[in-house]
């Protein structure tokens, strides 16, 4: 982890100081232990607030649409779930993939706070943390707490596709080995198996209790609508109102718009407040995509864009 | 009147009996999530929660409320007002809940007087559970709020092992005592100081803020730089405004279905949402989440103070927890401090 962190901070200082890049984005130490946050590194002397840690868990992508009217090039470090939010946004043509330089990290797992503010005093600011194999060692300024990595591996690890980033100008980091472990959608399975019933029933307790905060949307790589129906005013498409049926218009419409765009990064689980599993959604229709048309995880390669998007002759149409 | 005393193995009569007899609202437990919910009983009602996901604020303020309904083809255009909310009593609420719903009455109850809000303030008994606990990112201690007292409160319970503790704070908590008295006995006289002992852990275990000359400083921190560098991680959702137990800014829309009848209602909206400043004709005076955050950040630690006297904000924590960016209040307090 150490040597990550070095050439890390060595790269992102190349990289300004060559003015390759005007601004490196990554993650700095977050205000508790087992947190960090996304940081902004403008000048060479500050690339010392970069880290690499097992709780760099937000995708940094998304701030690429927000700051793709900087004037030169904008780095930006990914994992491998994160890298393929590149391929969405330069195949959506929200940023021209010769602004964005792409610094990748090989990434075994990250952890979830909420499992790891349940096992251990979080509170305090981290000094270090150690790979013991199956154990974390996480030193702090209110104790040293050693955590089983299995307990607190965020789930969207244990289904992971992409250990590597599928894109990276700078890899810092060994390539990690361990096989990719796609997902089989067994979760998936058991909800297609419900009736009608049962699913409105569950996805309906879940949808009330959503504040409707946008969350989800505003850390996904693939909603960068220039006007996004949820906020547009005439005519409003959705009600301000909070309620289950104006709430259920909101998340059903949200994921018709990602279907077969979808990174699957499963950040908007991560932040959604309320803890509604968000994701499901979105790999039901992964799901579908991979069966019908042969999907791969989209953003996986350069090329690609939406496959709903694409027309070929021989597209099942079971269902006209 | 006297302190009372609760065995804790009669807490679920009494909660029953109060369900049986009005409209009872208590934090409850699914899918792991803590809410205020109206129950039927006290069967289900969680009591060694830390804090509500979403504040009790929502029973007072909620996030999305009908005003009136109207007909346009009824040829006197009546207005039809809402029915107000039901006597009810709210069970368990945290101290600094009940903190934020005196600064809420300071907002909606004041120079400007809001039926709606009032309708439910007047119904609602409030009872108040002291904190033998706390979660890491409570500081309520930074805005003089303790967890073992809730002014504001008709009740106040704090949980002493085998019984309750109940202080009996207001005419309204006296009366609800009253009804309830075959359940409560007098305490013996040791209440007091067993709770100070009770309530010692989550004073002690709390982050430590302090707020001196905060406020002064930002009175002069309008153009600071650390609003752009803070913002840049934002993403703009409307999370800690939302599960904020202080924030109140709503916006009004009519809805009507293309037909003569319709409704008019009220939702929170989010300083944090680029609508929310965005004026007709297209002009937008907080153009970016620099704006923006400097908004939320001003309008808790300075314009409230300036305006009522009191700080935006009750150290619930919640936005630290819950921020997808770890944009954190408290550390914004901090940095406040230190930077030139």
């Amino acid at each position: 982890m150490k040597k990550v962190i070095e050439n890390l901070r060595e790269t992102a200082a190349r990289l300004l100081q060559n003015k390759e890049a005007e601004v490196v984005i990554g993650w700095g130490l977050g205000s508790e232990a087992v947190r960090t946050q996304p940081v902004f590194i403008t000048s060479p002397d500050n690339v010392d607030k970069l880290v690499w840690n097992p709780f760099c868990v937000n995708g940094l992508t998304k701030y690429l649409s927000d700051l793709k009217t900087r004037p030169g090039k904008i780095a930006v470090v990914v994992k491998g779930c994160d890298s393929r939010g590149i391929y969405r946004l330069t195949q959506d043509n929200i940023i021209p993939r010769d602004k964005v330089v792409v610094i990748g990290i090989p990434c075994a797992g990250q952890m979830s706070y909420t499992k790891l503010a349940s096992k251990m005093d979080v509170s305090g600011q981290l000094n270090d943390v150690e790979d013991k194999g199956e154990d974390l060692l996480i030193k702090t300024s209110k104790g040293d707490f050693t955590v089983k990595k299995s307990e607190v591996l965020l789930d969207k690890c244990l289904t992971c596709e992409h250990h590597n980033p599928v894109v990276a100008d700078h890899v810092v980091g060994d390539t990690i080995n361990t096989c990719p472990t796609p997902d089989n959608y067994e979760e998936i399975k058991k909800f297609e198996a419900m009736s009608t019933e049962e699913k409105a029933r569950f996805w309906l307790s879940q949808f009330e209790r959503c504040i409707r905060c946008y969350a989800c949307r505003n850390i996904c790589p693939g909603c960068t609508c220039r006007e996004c129906i949820f906020d547009a005013i005439k005519p409003d498409w959705v009600g301000k109102e909070i309620n289950v049926s104006e709430n259920e218009l909101f998340h059903l419409t949200r994921a018709f718009h990602l279907a077969g765009r979808c990174v699957d990064c499963g950040e908007c689980d991560r932040v959604c407040p309320m803890d509604i599993p968000i994701r499901l959604l979105n790999k039901k229709l992964l799901k579908d995509c991979k069966e019908l048309f042969n999907m791969e995880p989209p953003g996986s390669t350069e090329e690609g864009g939406s496959v709903l998007g694409q027309y070929r002759l021989e597209d099942p149409e079971e269902f006209m | 009147m006297a302190n009372k005393s609760l065995k804790k193995v009669q807490l679920k009569s009494l909660l029953d009996k109060i369900a049986g007899s009005g409209q009872l609202i208590a934090p409850i437990q699914s899918d792991g999530i803590t809410l205020f919910k109206p129950v039927q009983s006290g069967e289900g009602v969680v009591l060694d929660y830390q804090n509500a996901v979403i504040p009790p604020k929502d029973f007072f303020f909620p996030q999305s409320e009908k005003m009136f309904s109207y007909d346009t083809s009824d040829p006197t255009w009546a207005i039809k007002p809402e029915e107000g909310v039901p006597e009810r009593v709210l069970f368990g609420a945290r101290p600094c809940d009940v903190k934020s719903i005196l600064l809420l009455d300071k907002v909606f109850d004041a120079e400007f007087r809001d039926d709606i809000y009032i309708d439910k303030r007047n119904k609602t008994t409030i009872i108040a559970v002291s904190c033998n606990d706390c979660r890491h990112t409570c500081f309520c201690g930074a805005f003089g709020i303790s967890p073992g007292e809730a002014e504001g409160a008709d009740l106040l319970f704090t949980d002493l092992g085998g019984r309750y503790l109940v202080e009996v704070l207001t005419d309204k908590g006296s009366t609800l005592a009253a009804e309830c008295s075959d359940l409560l006995s007098d305490d013996d006289g040791n209440g007091p100081a067993a709770k100070e002992k009770a309530v010692a852990p989550a004073k002690e275990k709390q982050m430590n803020i302090d707020l001196e000359g905060v406020k002064a400083k930002l009175d002069n921190m309008f153009e600071h730089p650390i609003w752009a560098e803070e913002s840049l991680r934002c993403l703009g959702c409307g999370t800690c405004t939302f599960i904020c137990p202080t924030c109140h800014c709503f916006d009004i829309v009519d809805f009507n279905n293309q037909s003569s009848i319709g409704y008019r209602y009220r939702c929170a909206d989010s300083c944090q949402f680029a609508n929310f400043t965005r004026a007709a004709g297209g002009h937008q005076p907080r153009p970016s989440k620099m704006e923006r955050i400097r908004q939320r950040f001003m309008h808790k630690l300075r314009y409230f103070v300036d305006r009522y006297g009191d700080f935006g904000c009750v150290g619930c924590g919640r936005c630290l927890e819950k921020c997808p960016v770890n944009l954190d209040i408290a550390q914004i307090i901090n940095k406040v401090k230190e930077v030139g």
